[in-house]
């Protein structure tokens, strides 16, 4: 994903002399190709990430289309009412980029890590927030925010799980897209990094459908609930809090809509306590694929057999 | 006093009758800026066509956004904002909240947060820059807002980016909410300290409007990729005897007796 990444940066500033690409002193080797083709567009504004948002908006009013970039764990979190206030409230087209999303930064720890963007971004009006899980889907939603007319979040979690499409989605921005068909009474549903273990999963559980959820905000509810209504159970993954993120939503929509029970597999409401790699967290936080398939089969187990 | 004259008694009259009408706080605080905002509006903003959003004009940026008042006091002499605007001040339903709002015709940030709008002024001075322009950002921040860190990130970047089309003018009333600035975060010499952060920078009475006037023509006109900066010395509460330098207008509301008195003292002034 993230040579794609590298790619999409550069194109979007050769097309457009507007694009600015503004980072808090991140961003070491991801920038190099953008820094070759249109250096005069490159902005390292310091480590200075409140700073950096007002300044985008700023630039955002006087006709440009900045790019922010940092870690997820900074932007958008530390800058949260900056994006809020600045951008938001104007509905000003701003692309903020978070990266490392997730445990990715396994080693640095809680500063690092990132598993409440989702939930901070979406209580806030105007933002559209995307989630990408492959290479295809992050060109698909690069395209479809670089397009749009206010602001956006990208999240860019863990990126080298390999492909889940193996084509550019043709979907509006919002639709779920499958992934996998099966006929199961129950369905995978994930976001990000996750999509690939609920590939995995699926496969090993036999004919369970899955999709992919590249849009948090704004999602196909529609679609959404035609999913749910079609299975008894969803079972939602996503390297991010329980609270507040593609689960909460999910279940949001069941609870008001009803008629399909949700199992939310996201990280519970703690920090990762210990040092490790990337794959060791994410067994620690029940999210490896052995954990996810043992807490998958009790929750089947729980349900009793498919009537 | 013709309307458009920015005259400093009739801003403050609006200030009061709107305080009034709202019953709102915040009256110390717009006090302090009339004379900083008179001379802008007068003789050095660059307002294009008349309109608010006149494509080349030059941008005034309240990052102070408790004294908006002051603002609304301008705009409406500008015929930006009606006389309804001020009369049914924080009126259910009404479009003028008690910080300043980018959804207002003429604002062009939005406050109340302290330490976002100079940041916001920051990239609309570069966005200007970049595009050879020649508009003007002046951003007005108060000195209890320079507690906030963003401020100083934003003082960094303005002279790392070389933006002499800045102008910074700092409300400097010596008050925050609490109490004096020098009992709370003592922000020390500002001039000294803005010089220190690469800008050119004076200090002015603040509501001497020819000091005023003299300052902001002398910072402009060094040829230099410097930003500017210009910290007006005011007195928080400004014009009215018993509102000055008591910080207790920060949070009072007018009661009959007051707004009286204060009006008697604007209309001799």
């Amino acid at each position: 994903m993230r040579p794609t990444f590298s790619r999409l940066l550069a194109d979007a500033a050769r097309r457009d002399e507007r694009v600015l690409l503004l980072t808090g002193d991140h961003g070491y080797a991801l920038f190099d190709e953008f820094r070759r083709v249109c250096p005069g567009q490159y902005l390292n504004c310091g480590v200075a990430e409140q700073n950096m948002v007002g300044v985008a908006a700023g630039l955002a009013k006087g006709g440009f289309r900045p790019i922010v970039y940092g870690l997820a764990a900074f932007i958008p979190m530390r800058v949260l009412e900056q994006i809020k206030m600045d951008v938001c409230f104007e509905s000003l087209p701003v692309i903020f980029i978070g990266d490392g999303a997730g445990v990715v930064y396994s080693t640095l720890g809680a500063s690092h890590q990132c598993t409440e963007d989702l939930a901070a971004l979406r209580a806030i009006p105007h933002i559209n927030i995307v989630s990408p899980a492959d290479r295809y889907e992050l060109e698909y939603c690069f395209d479809q925010i670089l397009a749009a007319d206010g602001p956006s979040y990208l999240r860019f979690g863990k990126a080298d799980r390999g492909d889940v499409h193996t084509a550019l989605p043709r979907v509006e921005l919002g639709d779920l897209i499958q992934v996998r068909s099966g006929s199961a009474s129950y369905a995978f549903i994930a976001t990000g990094s996750m999509v690939r273990t609920a590939i995995e999963l699926a496969e090993h559980f036999g004919s369970v459908p899955v999709w992919s959820v590249p849009a948090i905000t704004p999602v196909n509810e529609k679609q959404l609930l035609e999913i749910g209504r079609a299975h008894r159970q969803l079972f939602v993954m996503e390297e991010h809090s329980v609270h507040g993120g593609l689960g909460s939503l999910v279940a949001e929509s069941a609870a008001t809509s009803g008629g399909f029970r949700v199992a939310r597999l996201g990280i519970e409401n703690r920090f990762s306590d210990l040092c490790g790699s990337y794959s060791f967290l994410m067994s620690r936080h029940g999210l490896g694929t052995n954990e996810l398939r043992d807490r998958i089969a009790a929750i089947l187990a729980d349900a009793g057999p498919d009537k | 006093m013709p309307k458009g004259a920015f005259h400093a008694p009739a801003l403050r009259k609006t200030v009061l009758e709107m305080a009034f009408a709202g019953s709102s706080v915040h009256i110390g605080c717009a006090f302090s800026i009339v004379e900083i905002l008179a001379v802008l509006y007068r003789s050095h903003l660059r307002l294009g066509n008349g309109q608010p959003k006149s494509a080349g004009r030059d941008y005034l940026v309240l990052s102070k956004g408790h004294g908006v008042m002051a603002l609304y006091a301008c705009l409406y002499e500008l015929g930006w904002l009606q006389r309804d605007d001020i009369d049914r001040y924080f009126g259910d339903g009404t479009r003028l909240k008690g910080l300043s709002d980018v959804h207002v015709p003429g604002v062009e940030v939005t406050s109340g947060s302290l330490g976002h709008g100079l940041s916001v002024g920051v990239g609309l001075a570069l966005a200007a820059k970049r595009k050879g322009t020649g508009q003007r950002c002046y951003a007005i921040v108060g000195d209890g807002e320079m507690n906030e860190g963003a401020i100083w990130e934003a003082l960094l970047f303005a002279a790392q980016f070389r933006l002499d089309n800045l102008m910074v003018i700092v409300d400097e009333n010596r008050f925050q909410a609490m109490g004096t600035t020098a009992d709370i975060m003592m922000l020390g010499d500002l001039e000294v300290k803005l010089r220190a952060f690469g800008f050119d920078a004076v200090t002015v009475d603040g509501h001497d409007e020819n000091a005023l006037e003299r300052a902001f023509s002398e910072v402009k006109s060094a040829a230099n990729a410097r930003p500017k900066a210009v910290v007006a010395r005011t007195v928080k509460g400004k014009g009215v005897s018993f509102m000055e330098n008591d910080n207790i207008w920060h949070y009072t509301r007018l009661t009959d007796a007051t707004y009286r008195e204060a009006l008697r003292e604007l209309d001799a002034a």
